[in-house]
């Protein structure tokens, strides 16, 4: 960096003159998948380090790597040419075809090829034919790998002067010999040699890892692949020097590469953005469109008129996007939320420009700038001319509807899903190299589900010894290695939840298009780093489960309350819903319902709107990292001074304290106080994310906290920001997106203030969705009050559904009975069919539309549901088995003893064709059976199989039945916990409800238990961890003994000693000891696939185990903001 | 009826041959995961039980010893006991997998009663090192349902109801779901069923439940299946003089085949390993066993055979006053595809087996070999030494000429060196071939040389070794080597010592 831009310039091109003897053309990456075993990023640089003059990527019929290794030169600055290219590979027998385009068109004509091969075939597959390149070859420089004279005959004939055929020195033995037939063959045919190494690999090294996919390719082990493995490694990037010395007897062979490199003059940056017209009916161009419907908006948003500082936004906001020529896709996004408003789809936008004063006014979002107090930078820089960043936001249920609007109205040569890949990641990498070594498929079970959350994603030694392996073993170290070394590989492309891109020209000319695994689904090759990295414009279509529970919930407000709201028209800022989240009552609420947020909520007892902003953004892994929660929590309470590291760093901080939380002002900070440019600043942030794998990010430290120093900021200071913005890389938290969230965190937390029982309801038919299962959110509305009936086949519809009953207000849990005035609720939930376990939405909902329309009337016994609905005597054994004959006056096992007599020859009228009667079918009885006196079922056993068929119980908790034994063993209730004081020692127990091991809490298991009383909150560090592994892991209820801790209100019980009381269950009936009251965030269940390598280290490490000490739960959202898509933070994650 | 469990078949039986008392479990694959099929006493007081995944269960006590089942064993030993248990009756049945039904009404007596009958038979067992359980009762239903589930004891007939009525509804030998379809409409004991509403159970659960019952209750006959010897293919001939002659007992062996030839056929058979057991007129057996290559049943190719093997034998061929009965057995049989005649290949083939055996029956099966071919582009390890009669086929060659071809690799020579041997070469640095070499102690000027071929080092395996560069050399005297150098110049940098040189073998 040293170096002056001139002093660069003339290195540079003295360093590609030395260099320019030699180009490599044939190099697979690893996204030709399971045969190249190197990173694109790792090819360009090895092969700069090598000296070639150039580099040629072209993987297997896909283009899907060429952006990396387009990046890696760019961002880098390497000294050599790049030319990106395909390697055709053809299903009916010609050899396989390099092919470079020499130019933008020739590039077009090469995607659209791959698109042909791709759509004519399922997913991850492309079929190509000679026809089809014969068809498609204009503008392409052809290699021929290998051909006979009619094949080069035909290929020159169509290509003149640009068809090559390769020649390679694979040590195979006849080399020489080979290569002189050679010549005389493309002497013959007219064409020149060209030298290739055919290149799988940057460095001979990687063998084992080529091997090792060999072996998973072909589905067999290291042991028994033999021939399929490769001979030797030479097919690797090997100097200039040493190329010609392989080549000496055809030099010519050798100065061909370079020859081909100077007709190629493609290059990847030509891909510009195209925005699609968008429909401007009436107006003379899309801005004008865009300002009349934004107006048309503001009188809407302003009935009395619009301020006048908002009409300056505006003003300003629509010269901006006419100046950068914006307006189609501001239209574009326009368009989209109207057809989702239209079909009554809920959404929202969010984004830095979803938070313009424009899109406010267009509906696309309902945060009024205003309200948010946002935007202390303007949406959209020009200076970076960064596509605008909107992602919208749909029911999760609903968007496939849009997306199909999407494809219909631009068609699918026009609008493609973005890529994601889909890597190697700890388990699926130890899974892989374990098979490929012949291990047995439990051994690589145990060893894959040691591995939990973060550690990097890889196996320890300890989880070695324990499956009874040997980690000091030759073999096991080398398993252990080429796991590590193939995590990150990509396995295979899938499609993203939601990016679309839409082009004006024909998409297939940019990208290649594929086929998605879903039907009427087609997806580009690239990823929206790599399409954000061209500057190729998408919007981000997702899915929001919270937004099909809110609609649900408003919808259920109107039916039931007579109150008709929208997102925009519930009350505003009441202090009962800031009261209540204060209080960490937050099950269910978007966002804050983890465990690490309501931990967060009592310290930060937030009291408006943009408090909900900075409590949705401050658990993230970016602040977390930088150690910025202490310190706001601290000013925040008046402990300490609000102080700016500098006047120009006052304008940036003042909203939070002096304390940068959001990542814009990390941003900000490098450019104001670091002296970064606004692009620099933008490259800084994506190095995070895109560079890890390869070269470091040790130059843009040093600049930043050199610059920060210049500019007389604290040492100590400058290094936290960095971390910060290191910790924002992947998942960085935008301000933007938080206040979007922020406003459904509130509407959401109004809803459970105000009608917990439609919240409820709501909440239990958006499943599944949020950190809770049905268990819980039910647990919950009773504590608030709200009667919850059993699901029953007289009564219940296939959702949950509200009918008349108590007011919630009067029976509230002593817990909240602050809230006795807050709360509206006057309905009773009744459970929806869907909760029976097993039972099919197409079977529930005929069981609900045939006693409604058919006859209209109830089911008067097990013979009449039969009858009428023709359900398999199977299904309604499931019924049953759930107990929902309740109103036909059977219990469980009657109910089961009805059903299974049902099926029989003869029973249903039908059968009889000698007796057909003609009288009242479903009244009639067959044969009168003798009665059958069951023995009636006890109750515990009656919650046991609550839990097994419902997954909750609404007659009493598993616990109250154990509740003698565990009183003879000294265990108190959990809700003494409250009772007794922090620092003292005691003995709980409960059902296992969730346990979360964060990877960045250095192995501390976070454990949520339940009994009859309360639900009590366990930490379980290393140490006991280990001890104690089999109970943690394995056991459905557990005692704990530990010493309770309590801080504003949340109380924890560290454990030193656990039990395994799981048998205690067995007690009360058969399986009893396989129920499970797990949560949907419970990891040991539920894996999150690694999506984010661990980095901490050094002085950082020690903060954080020192914050977490403090607030353990805090680790928990390090990983927890890289979950589903559900609570997906923000544009950078990369959702699966 | 008795019913006897022996509960610990399998770990009993591995038990009468190991020294260790650490906790033993007997696992198996089940699907896709290796559980614990078995386990012994020791190790259920660890809490360890059937059906529980090794993995989990190493996790909490690495300690404990595991061995793979073996299911034949397990059934052999049944056998034998089942055998052994003829001295008290001989209705004798198998309870597979691990116990056995004795009806021993009319026997008893013989041991003084039931009960010295019962003390006798667990004194035995006892001492044998068996872990059982045994009941004895009217019907086999009560008499099983009392062993498995804890009753063990001696039960006059017509207690049955006394027994079974708190024995858990497992205990009838019924169907799994069948039981847990009861469990679930709270029927869960024997006695819970027996004053049911026959008809509405029957509805529900079948038939089998009833039947189990009443046979159980002794309402319904049982009957028991004692055990059939193995048919195995055996054809024998009594003479009514004696024969003596090598002559004839070739001629007898022969119709003998014949004879068997027609049962082999019938079932699809061929004979892998044949008996010729010969009875002397003073009682002496000789017994003359043969295998062959390939499933057989042409009589004169078995007839072949035994003219190597009794040429082998010679002197110890010593029919004293000639053979008065000859019993000619297929000890092994395999399927054997039916033979297709007249394809010239297949004939071939067959003539190359009919040699291998011939070669075999004379000089031993483990002197003559056939090399096979391997899947390794290591040139050692591409070939295997095995006892010509294990092979089948040709060899594996087919694939590997097929691969050279394909890949335009150079040929290699016929046959190998036992081992590389070290050479002095000097040779063109990094990669050309030797200019001149010493090979025990004859000095070879190189005046051609092809190479090299790359091959590189079995990374995964201990034995892997550094990469080889192959040439194929022709010296001034016109003989054909091949050798290789042994490391790579490029991995010098990684701290590998010089390349050296070695002669693998030499072109014809």
């Amino acid at each position: 960096m040293g170096h002056s831009h001139e002093d660069q310039a003339t290195d540079e091109s003295w360093k590609v003159c030395i260099r320019m003897r030699y180009l490599e053309f044939a190099v697979a990456s690893n996204f030709s998948f399971l045969r190249g075993a190197s990173h694109p990023e790792e090819l360009m640089v090895q092969a700069v380090h090598v000296g070639l003059g150039g580099l040629g990527l072209c993987d297997r019929n896909s283009v899907a790597g060429v952006v990396r290794a387009h990046l890696a030169k760019r961002e880098r600055n390497l000294p050599l040419r790049y030319h990106p290219g395909a390697r055709l590979v053809f299903a009916d027998g010609t050899p396989d075809i390099l092919a470079y385009p020499r130019n933008r068109a020739g590039w077009g004509r090469l995607t659209r090829l791959l698109t042909l091969g791709n759509l004519r075939t399922e997913k991850g597959a492309c079929t190509l034919y000679l026809e089809d390149l014969l068809a498609h070859a204009f503008g392409l420089e052809l290699i021929a790998m290998s051909g006979n004279a009619s094949l080069l005959a035909r290929l020159r004939e169509i290509a003149p002067h640009r068809v090559r055929l390769a020649a390679s020195m694979l040590y195979r033995g006849r080399d020489r010999a080979r290569l002189i037939r050679l010549k005389d063959h493309a002497r013959t045919a007219g064409v020149p040699l060209i030298t290739v190494n055919d290149v799988l690999y940057h460095h001979p090294d990687r063998r084992p890892l080529a091997d090792v996919l060999t072996c998973i390719r072909e589905k067999t082990t290291i042991d028994r692949a033999g021939r399929k493995l490769a001979i030797n490694a030479e097919r690797h990037l090997k100097p200039p020097e040493e190329m010609m010395r392989l080549f000496r007897d055809a030099p010519e062979a050798v100065e061909e590469t370079l020859a081909l490199s100077d007709e190629l003059s493609f290059s990847l940056d030509e891909l510009r953005y195209e925005y699609p017209d968008e429909q401007v009916n009436g107006f003379d161009n899309a801005q004008d469109a865009l300002a009349h419907f934004t107006y048309e908006g503001a009188a809407r948003r302003y009935p009395q008129g619009i301020p006048d500082k908002e009409r300056a936004n505006l003003e300003h906001e629509l010269q901006l996007i006419a100046q950068l020529q914006y307006a189609p896709y501001f239209l574009t996004v326009y368009d989209i939320v109207n057809f989702a408003r239209s079909k009554n789809i809920l959404c929202q936008g969010r984004g830095s420009a979803a938070n313009s004063a424009v899109c406010f006014c267009l509906g696309v979002t309902e945060v009024d700038p205003e309200r948010a107090d946002l935007l202390f930078e303007r949406f959209i820089s020009p200076e970076r001319r960064e596509p605008p960043d909107i992602d919208i936001d749909f029911e999760h249920e609903r968007r496939e509807e849009v997306i199909q609007y999407i494809y219909g109205k631009y068609g699918r040569e026009r609008a493609g899903i973005a890529a994601t890949v889909i890597s190697y990641r700890g388990r699926s990498a130890i899974r892989e190299v374990g098979k490929a070594f012949g291990l047995s498929e439990d051994t690589i079970g145990a060893l894959s589900s040691s591995i939990w959350g973060g550690a990097g994603g890889s196996v320890s030694k300890d989880a070695v010894t324990r499956t009874g392996l040997d980690p000091q073993s030759r073999r096991m170290r080398q398993i252990l290695s080429l796991a590590q070394e193939i995590n990150g590989f990509p396995r295979h492309l899938s499609q993203h939840v939601g990016g679309f891109v839409i082009t004006r020209s024909r998409l297939d000319e940019v990208i290649p298009i594929g086929n998605a695994a879903m039907d009427e689904r087609t997806f580009v090759e690239w990823d929206k780093d790599d399409l954000e990295a061209l500057g190729i414009l998408k919007i981000d279509v997702l899915g929001l489960g919270m937004l099909s529970c809110l609609r649900k919930a408003l919808d259920l407000v109107d039916e039931h309350y007579g109150e008709r709201y929208t997102l925009a028209t519930i009350e505003p800022e009441e202090p009962a819903v800031y009261r209540m989240l204060s209080r960490a009552d937050s099950l269910g609420v978007f966002q804050v319902e983890s465990r690490a947020q309501m931990t967060m909520l009592p310290r930060l007892a937030p009291r408006n709107f943009y408090d909900l902003v900075i409590e949705v953004a401050i658990v993230r892994p970016g602040p977390i990292q930088g150690d910025m929660v202490h310190p706001y929590l601290r000013r925040r309470r008046g402990q300490e001074p609000v102080t700016y590291p500098s006047k120009a760093l006052e304008a940036v901080l003042s909203k939070t304290l002096g304390v940068p939380l959001f990542q814009e002002q990390a941003m900000k900070i490098a450019i104001v106080a670091a002296g970064f440019t606004p692009s620099e600043a933008d490259r800084l942030r994506r190095a995070m994310a895109t560079f890890k794998r390869v070269g470091t990010i040790g130059t843009f430290q040093r600049k930043m906290i050199d610059g920060m120093l210049v500019n007389g900021y604290e040492r100590e200071f400058a290094e936290r920001c960095f971390q910060q913005i290191e910790g924002f890389g992947e998942y960085g938290f935008p301000e933007s997106h938080a206040a979007s969230f922020a406003l459904l965190v509130y509407a959401s937390a109004w809803l459970k203030c105000r009608y917990p029982d439609v919240f409820a309801a709501a909440l239990l038919n958006a499943q599944p969705m949020g950190f809770y299962a049905q268990a819980q959110i039910v647990r919950d509305a009773r504590e608030h009050g709200v009667e919850v009936r059993p699901p029953d086949v007289n009564h219940s519809s296939w959702d949950s559904t509200l009918e008349p009953g108590p007011h919630a207000a009067g029976r509230l849990h002593t817990l909240h009975h602050e809230m006795r005035d807050d709360i509206r609720t006057t309905h009773a939930v009744r459970l929806g069919l869907r909760e029976i376990k097993g039972l099919s939405e197409k079977d529930g909902k005929l069981i609900v539309e045939r006693r409604s329309s058919q006859i209209s009337v109830a089911y008067d016994s097990m013979r009449d549901v039969w009858l009428r609905t023709g359900l398999s005597p199977c299904v309604l054994e499931r019924l049953a088995d759930a107990d929902a004959f309740g109103s036909l006056g059977l219990a469980r096992r009657e109910a089961l003893w009805a059903a299974k007599a049902l099926g029989r020859v003869g029973d249903r009228d039908d059968d009889q064709p000698l007796f057909t009667s003609r009288g009242n079918t479903s009244a009639r009885i067959v044969s009168q059976e003798p009665d059958v006196r069951l023995p009636p079922m006890p109750i515990g056993e009656e919650v046991i199989n609550d839990y097994r068929f419902l997954h909750l119980s609404l007659r009493a908790h598993p616990a109250q039945f154990l509740r003698t034994d565990l009183d003879v063993r000294g265990i108190k209730q959990n809700d003494s916990l409250r009772r007794i004081p922090s620092g003292m020692r005691t003995r709980i127990s409960g059902l296992v409800t969730c346990r979360q091991r964060p990877g960045s809490a250095n192995g501390v298991v976070f454990m949520t238990i339940e009994d009859e009383t309360a639900v009590a909150n366990v930490i379980v560090w290393p140490k006991v961890f280990e001890r104690w592994r089999p109970i943690v892991l394995g056991a459905r209820y557990v005692t704990v003994f530990g010493v309770v801790q309590e801080e504003c209100g949340v109380i924890h019980v560290v454990a030193d000693q656990l039990e395994d009381l799981t048998h205690f269950l067995a007690r009360l009936a058969d399986h009893g000891a396989d129920i499970d009251g797990l949560a949907r965030c419970d990891e040991v269940r539920r894996p999150i696939e690694e999506q984010r390598e661990a980095r901490i280290a050094g002085g950082r490490h020690n903060r954080l185990v020192r914050l977490m000490r403090e607030i353990p739960e805090l680790a928990g959202d390090l990983d927890v903001s890289a979950r589903g898509s559900a609570h997906a933070p923000a544009r950078r994650a990369r959702i699966s | 009826m008795l019913s006897l469990w022996l509960r610990r078949l399998s770990t009993d039986r591995i038990a009468r041959s190991r020294n260790s008392s650490a906790p033993l479990v007997v696992t198996g694959r089940r699907g896709n995961a290796e559980i614990f099929v078995a386990v012994d006493d020791a190790a259920e007081r660890l809490g360890l039980s059937p059906g529980i995944a090794l993995a989990q269960a190493r996790a909490m006590h690495p300690g404990i010893d595991t061995m793979p089942e073996d299911a034949e064993a397990d059934a052999t030993l049944l056998e034998s006991v089942a055998d052994w248990c003829l001295r008290y009756t001989p209705l004798v049945a198998c309870d597979a997998p691990d116990g056995l039904l004795l009806d021993i009404s009319g026997c008893a007596h013989l041991y003084g009663g039931e009960r010295e009958l019962v003390a006798d038979l667990s004194g035995r067992l006892e001492n044998a090192g068996f872990g059982y359980s045994l009941a004895v009762a009217g019907t086999i239903g009560a008499a099983w349902a009392a062993a498995h589930y804890g009753k063990p004891a001696s039960h006059a007939c017509g207690e049955e109801r006394a027994i079974l009525e708190s024995l858990p509804l497992s205990a009838l030998r019924l169907q799994t779901v069948t039981v847990a379809g009861l469990a679930r409409v709270g029927l869960k004991q024997i006695g819970d069923i027996i004053d049911l509403p026959r008809a509405p159970l029957t509805a529900r659960f079948g038939s089998d439940v009833l039947r189990q019952l009443d046979r159980a209750l002794g309402h319904e006959h049982e009957p028991l299946n004692p055990r059939l010897p193995v048919a195995p293919y055996v054809a024998e001939q009594r003479f009514a003089e004696p024969i003596a002659r090598e002559e004839d007992v070739l001629a007898i062996t022969r119709r003998l085949a014949r004879r068997l030839q027609f049962a082999l056929e019938r079932r699809g058979d061929g004979a892998r390993r044949i008996e010729l057991a010969l009875f002397r007129t003073d009682g002496v057996v000789r017994r003359i066993a043969t295998g062959t290559s390939r499933p057989l049943r042409d009589p004169d190719d078995i007839r072949e055979l035994f003219v190597e093997r009794l040429a082998a034998l010679a002197d110890a061929f010593d029919p004293g006053f000639g053979f008065d009965m000859a019993r000619l057995s297929v000890v092994v049989a395999e399927p054997c595809p039916p033979e297709q005649i007249g394809i010239g290949g297949s004939e071939d083939a067959s003539k190359l087996c009919r040699f291998v055996d011939r070669l075999s029956a004379r000089l031993g099966p483990r002197r003559v070999h056939r090399l096979v071919a391997q899947d390794s582009h290591i040139p050692e390890l591409a070939e295997a030494v095995l006892p010509a009669q294990a092979v089948n086929g040709d060899a594996g060659w087919a694939g590997f000429r097929q691969y050279r071809k394909e890949t335009k690799l150079p040929p290699r020579p016929l046959r190998l060196l036992a081992r590389p041997e070290l050479i002095e070469a000097v040779a063109e640095v990094p990669d050309g071939p030797p200019l001149r070499f010493r090979w025990r102690r004859a000095l070879h000027e190189v005046i051609a040389a092809e190479g090299p071929e790359r091959i590189e080092g079995a990374w995964w395996s201990e034995h892997g070794g550094p990469a080889r560069d192959y040439f194929r050399v022709e010296d001034k005297s016109g003989l054909r080597f091949w050798l290789f150098r042994s490391g790579l110049y490029r991995d010098l940098a990684q701290g590998a010592g010089a390349p050296t040189w070695f002669l693998h073998g030499t072109f014809a």
